[in-house]
């Protein structure tokens, strides 16, 4: 069973008298394991396929399955449960609650799906140590550099043992060192056994999936597996 | 449970933004301080008036020509053209009545009291018969009350309250000593105890002359007729003890037997319930006005608590994109007015209560805490807290996380 099977969906906004596609008719299907780029220039659906991919929207036409579950149908609560439970999110401008410490960020998706409070703080900490943001736990995210801020958005995503990780332009606001530092970090935790979805349109980002998903006009243009060979790495 | 860690989040929030949480909650205090002020000041008067009512005594009723709950004009047309209660109505009363153990008659008048260089004006004088002292509250401090000999002699003896003491005599002993009433001298037989004073006016500035006396200083009662003041011989026995003085008032005054009484009984819980029908309008209407207090705090707390959603639409889109559900996030917020609701709500309590009591001190009477004007207080804050915080809360459970994500 795929982990994501898309059936020719469709996103269609109605903008006055006209209609917008958005995506028009997507099939694809991404395994358990895989590491995916997704590729396009702005304006090309890319982050409407995110979105839906992500839970956050759904299909104005067409099927979708996530672990097998028919998604595209879903009401707004069972889709916060769903992302809640399956989906970890990381976003390019981090997406942190600015009054809250590191730990109480990273805690958040724990608080929804009705955790104990031992059992978040316990295990919010120890994804803020996968993140080896350990000894920064309780600071905000205003005295927390723009990588630090990133790799606690990052644990924050992990907390939950998400299915899938979905990472929108991660390394947008960041300089190129520390985009290397969090590209690494995505590369390990792939490594470790996450399945990781990258929405970028940086091709050197890109290549470092095994996968790249190029989409234009709301259509797939081309899905190529990335030899080992030409992977970047670093 | 996710609430308490939802109401965590929101006193969190709150205590972010003190001085917005503070003007939010300064909206509410306003409102519930105004309607606290007034349920507990109309509490303490109503709870001073029924104790000084207390005193007229359970078994005592009063008889007169007009009196207790005038609701229309024609009621007091009617009432205007009754004939006065007169003597032989008090002589037919206290010898054919069996229940009543006392009947003592009452008339009203009022003088210039005046001993060497101290004057009083328009002062109070009653004229009563001697066992007034045995029915009403009116506890002898020096000397003694009129004797059945005085009234019956018409003598120009005079008893006096408290201040009519202090203006007319000071420190010296007034016992025995004479004073001028109209020009008249009378001599003091006795001092009433002091009773204080009532909706700010003293209660001690009186003075009571044996009733045959009053009437041959002042004339015959006319129109406005005698009180009579009748002591039953029992609390079981009162509404006997009525029935049989209005058989023997409506035999004396010729009324049909189809026709209403032409005169007035009261008890002191007659005089209660009057007071009550009363205030009981009088309540409605302070709290209807100060009510528009308290919707103008509700629009205050509506309104901080939209800024605030459209302020954090940003947090909102974040918590629903990792799995807050609409019920969480509408919690989140409705906790939050609730909380400055019921917090200001709380101050409301305190700080009205605290108003009431000057108030009500300035006409010399106490309040204690009223149990229903808490519960009253505590309710309508949360119900303004639910009221006016629901629509802003439920705005931002309904708001879409793609958009909520990209507010900026």
């Amino acid at each position: 069973m795929p982990l994501i099977e898309t059936k020719n969906i469709w996103k269609t906004y109605t903008m006055g008298s006209e209609q917008v596609h958005a995506l028009s008719g997507v099939t694809i299907t991404i395994e358990k394991g895989e590491y995916v780029a997704i590729m396009g220039p702005s304006g090309s659906g890319k982050s409407t396929l995110m979105n839906l991919i992500g839970c956050l929207d759904t299909p104005t036409q067409g099927e979708y399955y996530l672990n097998g579950k028919q998604v595209s149908t879903m009401n707004d609560d069972e889709l916060a449960g769903i992302r809640n439970r399956e989906i970890g999110f990381v976003f390019q401008t981090f997406n942190l609650l600015p009054r809250a410490s590191a730990l109480h960020n990273v805690e958040l998706p724990l608080i929804y799906n009705g955790s104990a409070s031992a059992d978040r703080a316990a295990q919010a900490e120890s994804a803020l140590t996968k993140v080896e943001l350990a000894d920064r736990m309780h600071h905000k995210p205003t005295e927390l550099s723009g990588g630090q801020r990133q790799r606690v958005a990052i644990a924050r995503a992990l907390v939950n043992n998400p299915s899938l990780l979905l990472a929108d332009e991660p390394t947008g606001n960041l300089d190129s060192k520390t985009s290397i530092e969090i590209m690494r970090l995505i590369d390990d935790l792939h490594k470790q056994g996450n399945t990781i979805i990258i929405v970028t349109h940086e091709r050197d980002i890109a290549t470092r999936a095994h996968r790249v998903l190029s989409i234009l006009d709301g259509q797939i243009a081309s899905d190529e597996l990335t030899p080992e060979d030409r992977r970047a790495v670093g | 449970m996710i609430a308490p860690v939802l109401l965590k989040i929101a006193v969190e929030a709150l205590w972010a933004n003190q001085l917005r949480s503070g003007l939010t909650l300064l909206g509410v205090v306003i409102g519930v301080t105004s309607v606290m002020t007034i349920i507990s000041a109309l509490e303490g008067m109503m709870g001073a008036i029924e104790e000084d009512l207390a005193v007229l005594g359970p078994t005592t009723f009063i008889v007169t020509k007009a009196g207790g709950v005038i609701t229309s004009h024609e009621q007091w047309m009617e009432m205007m053209k009754r004939k006065p209660i007169d003597q032989k109505s008090v002589d037919l009363v206290s010898e054919g009545c069996e229940l009543c153990e006392r009947t003592c008659a009452r008339v009203d008048g009022s003088a210039r009291l005046k001993r060497g260089n101290n004057t009083m004006r328009r002062v109070f004088i009653g004229g009563s018969t001697f066992n007034l002292v045995d029915i009403a509250d009116m506890e002898v401090a020096q000397g003694r009350f009129h004797s059945y000999e005085d009234d019956l002699y018409r003598r120009r003896v005079i008893f006096i309250g408290d201040l009519v003491r202090e203006e007319l005599f000071g420190d010296t002993d007034p016992i025995g000593k004479t004073l001028r009433l109209n020009g008249t001298k009378y001599t003091v037989c006795g001092v009433a105890k002091k009773r204080g004073t009532m909706f700010g006016e003293s209660q001690d500035d009186f003075a009571i002359i044996p009733y045959g006396t009053h009437i041959k200083q002042f004339g015959a009662p006319g129109r406005r007729g005698i009180r009579m003041m009748i002591k039953a011989v029992s609390l079981e026995r009162l509404e006997d003890a009525m029935d049989e003085v209005r058989m023997i008032l409506r035999a004396q005054r010729h009324v049909p037997y189809d026709k209403p009484d032409d005169f007035t009984m009261l008890t002191a819980d007659n005089i209660l319930e009057a007071l009550n029908s009363l205030t009981r309008i009088f309540r409605m209407g302070l709290i209807g006005i100060s009510s528009i207090s308290l919707v103008v705090g509700g629009i205050v707390v509506m309104n901080i608590m939209m800024v605030s959603v459209t302020e954090r639409t940003r947090e909102i889109g974040i918590r629903k994109a990792i799995g807050a559900r609409q019920q969480h996030i509408m919690l989140q917020f409705l906790f939050e007015a609730l909380v400055t609701t019921l917090f200001g709500g709380l101050i409301g309590i305190v700080l009205g209560y605290f108003i009431a009591e000057a108030l009500v001190g300035m006409l010399d009477m106490q309040i204690s805490p009223s149990t229903f004007a808490m519960v009253a207080g505590l309710s309508i804050s949360t119900g303004i807290g639910i009221i006016f915080g629901l629509y802003p809360a439920m705005k931002a459970a309904r708001l879409d996380p793609i958009k909520a994500l990209s507010y900026e």
